[in-house]
């Protein structure tokens, strides 16, 4: 199949993309798959209701409710984490085959659309869906989060006049408060979510040019997702006793697949550091240093691909 | 372009892909480490003892999930007493997330005063046997620290948790490594201004260092906010035993700035005998004190027992020492106060 040049247009191209993208956007969302954000909603509830268990030392004064704001942080951003990454691996690997049995895929393909604009599209679109359900997450997170910071001030407010604190010691909880609470940094977390599950994308749509079962990219791309977490273990030597082919063939893994360390800030996050743009900036040029070498990878698989 | 071929083509362009980002990536890994932004990867160990399930969460980008829900696990391991099942979890715990000061404060108070607190009060063991287990606790409680000091070296809360452990009377009673403790909390420059007292209270109680404790004190005192009764009494004990003055009483009213002030705080500080501080001129101040205000001899602060009775010292003694000593108090044999 080949395809006549159509740029007449400066904005031929993107707009075609967006076409497709959005396509693939409300493709995804016919699935209901928004439903999910009613779990999330029960778990980000739950964690800011429920009294669970906490240890309480002496001298931990007002160490309790830092403890529930990191709480709420840790499950909603774990649990943004795995909506997005199982959205992206598994909304990805439907696309293809789901355009090849509702045989769109044919009158695409048919008009003059190159297949790198057809892929970059599909891609869009699930990057909108995740975007679209993270914003949501978020939304959601940072509301509780803000409810449930405004609580524990009070109450620190309240305990610090009956022990007679003084200014320098009420700004110092504070301060450390303010820190667990929905921060700039804490935003900055959520966009690593995305960046990783974008990631996760882009090498489930590279799976899915090779592979003809969503449920073969769908395993794949979750084993991918794992080996991507064992990437320092590999580059840092691996385990003492091994044979230097096994190491040999351990960093040719390393260099295959992405490593998701990298995207593991939103722990330091979670516990209240703050991440500087500049760090935040290095973090999105990895991601799209992944998303392009995988979407390039998958274009070169896809190009003269025969249906 | 045949199958075979374009695979290879495109594994190799992976490859060389992968070379290249090894350039930036790996200084990258490097800075946020160094930030504090990434911990270091997950031992083979820590993977063994967590399982295979939470292993795999974990990896999964996790980490500071799992070790909440481990966090919440050691509660039921506390509650029911299981101390070295809460030393394992809370080792767990800081290998997932040694950022998180919290966990290595709770880790070593959960050792250091739980553990401790519980075998030193254990009447199922004998006396000797609860001695080495409350010690072993507290040691490790201070190791645990001491980890976390070293994992989180610009953190205030750590090495004050240590000061504590190290000046607590019934802990170690290290006060020289108390004093360095709670000056390396302080130096961060984070720490509140409660942790500078604390650190005069530890070098006070540092035998030979008087005069470089009453110079600290004399330079606390200049602020109004330092003036707390612990404080003002160390710094009266201090000037009495560098310098005795002729006249305590009236020493100790103009630092406390007021009589009645000067003599119920130096009554509360006289009554801490087990802490050790210096008590230098502070009997001759009280009894000049009680002398003005005509208090009756069956009312002194001098019929009053103090803490004597809650040191590491008492607690372990046999039964015979401890009948030996309600027998000297029943007699009306003086206390070892000074």
């Amino acid at each position: 199949m080949t395809h006549a040049p159509t740029r007449k247009h400066p904005l031929a191209r993107p707009r075609r993309i967006a076409v497709i993208a959005g396509h693939a956007f409300t493709q995804l969302v016919r699935m209901k798959v928004f439903y999910f954000l009613a779990i999330f909603a029960l778990i980000a509830i739950a964690s800011n209701f429920f009294d669970l268990p906490q240890h309480e030392g002496p001298e931990a004064m007002g160490a309790k409710g830092l403890d529930i704001l990191r709480l709420i942080k840790s499950w909603s951003l774990g649990a943004m984490t795995l909506f997005s990454v199982v959205f992206g691996i598994v909304s990805t690997a439907l696309l293809l085959p789901k355009d090849v049995e509702d045989r769109t895929l044919y009158t695409i393909l048919a008009k003059p659309v190159p297949r790198i604009d057809y892929l970059i599209g599909k891609l869009g679109g699930v990057l909108l869906l995740l975007a679209v359900s993270l914003g949501l997450m978020d939304l959601l997170m940072t509301g509780m989060l803000h409810i449930r910071m405004n609580i524990v001030l009070e109450v620190q407010k309240a305990m610090a006049d009956s022990y007679g604190w003084d200014q320098a010691a009420r700004d110092s909880l504070t301060r450390d408060t303010l820190l667990q609470g929905p921060t700039w940094s804490l935003q900055g977390a959520v966009a690593a979510v995305f960046l990783r599950s974008a990631v996760m994308a882009a090498v489930a749509l590279l799976i899915s040019t090779f592979s003809s079962s969503t449920l073969f990219t769908a395993v794949v791309s979750f084993l991918v997702y794992f080996i991507g977490h064992f990437q320092g273990d590999v580059l840092g030597g691996g385990d003492s006793g091994q044979s230097a082919m096994a190491r040999y063939l351990g960093q040719a893994v390393a260099m295959v697949f992405p490593d998701f360390q990298l995207f593991n800030v939103i722990d330091a996050v979670i516990q209240g550091k703050m991440m500087e743009i500049a760090q935040f900036g290095k973090l999105v040029w990895a991601a799209l240093y992944y998303i392009g070498v995988y979407v390039f990878g998958s274009w070169f698989v896809f190009s003269d691909k025969e249906f | 372009m045949n199958r075979p071929l374009k695979y290879c083509l495109l594994a190799a362009g992976l490859l060389a892909a992968g070379g290249l980002r090894a350039t930036w990536e790996q200084p990258m890994t490097r800075e946020f480490r160094a930030a504090g932004l990434l911990s270091s990867p997950v031992g083979i160990d820590t993977r063994d003892r967590i399982g295979q399930t939470s292993s795999a969460v974990a990896l999964g980008g996790l980490r500071t999930l799992v070790a909440t829900f481990l966090n919440i696990r050691s509660f039921t391991y506390f509650s029911e007493k299981r101390w070295g099942d809460v030393a394992d979890t809370y080792d767990l715990i800081v290998d997932l997330a040694p950022n998180t000061i919290q966990y290595w404060d709770m880790g070593s108070w959960h050792m250091a005063y739980n553990a401790a607190g519980d075998y030193r009060t254990n009447s199922d063991l004998p006396a000797a046997r609860r001695r080495e287990a409350w010690q072993e606790w507290i040691k490790r409680g201070e190791a645990f620290l001491r980890r976390g000091i070293r994992n989180n070296p610009d953190d205030w809360q750590l090495p004050a948790a240590l000061g504590r452990i190290c000046s607590a009377p019934d802990k170690l009673r290290e006060y020289p490594e108390a004093v360095e403790a709670f000056r390396a909390s302080a130096d961060t420059g984070k720490a509140l201004p409660y942790v500078r007292r604390l650190q005069l209270y530890s070098l006070a109680r540092c035998s030979g260092r008087e005069a470089e404790a009453l110079e600290m004190a004399r330079g606390m005192y200049a602020s109004p906010r330092n003036r707390t009764t612990t404080m003002v009494a160390i710094l009266f004990a201090l000037e009495q035993k560098v310098s005795p003055s002729t006249n305590p009483t009236a020493r100790a009213i103009e630092l406390f700035e007021g009589d009645k002030a000067a003599y119920d705080g130096l009554s509360l500080y006289w009554l801490r005998e087990n802490e050790r501080f210096p008590v230098d001129g502070v009997a001759s101040a009280l009894k000049g004190l009680e002398t003005k205000f005509a208090i009756p001899e069956a009312k002194s602060i001098f019929r009053k027992i103090g803490r004597r009775n809650e040191g590491p010292e008492d607690w372990f003694k046999s039964d015979t020492e401890l009948f030996k000593e309600e027998l000297s108090d029943r007699l009306g044999i003086p206390s070892r106060k000074k």
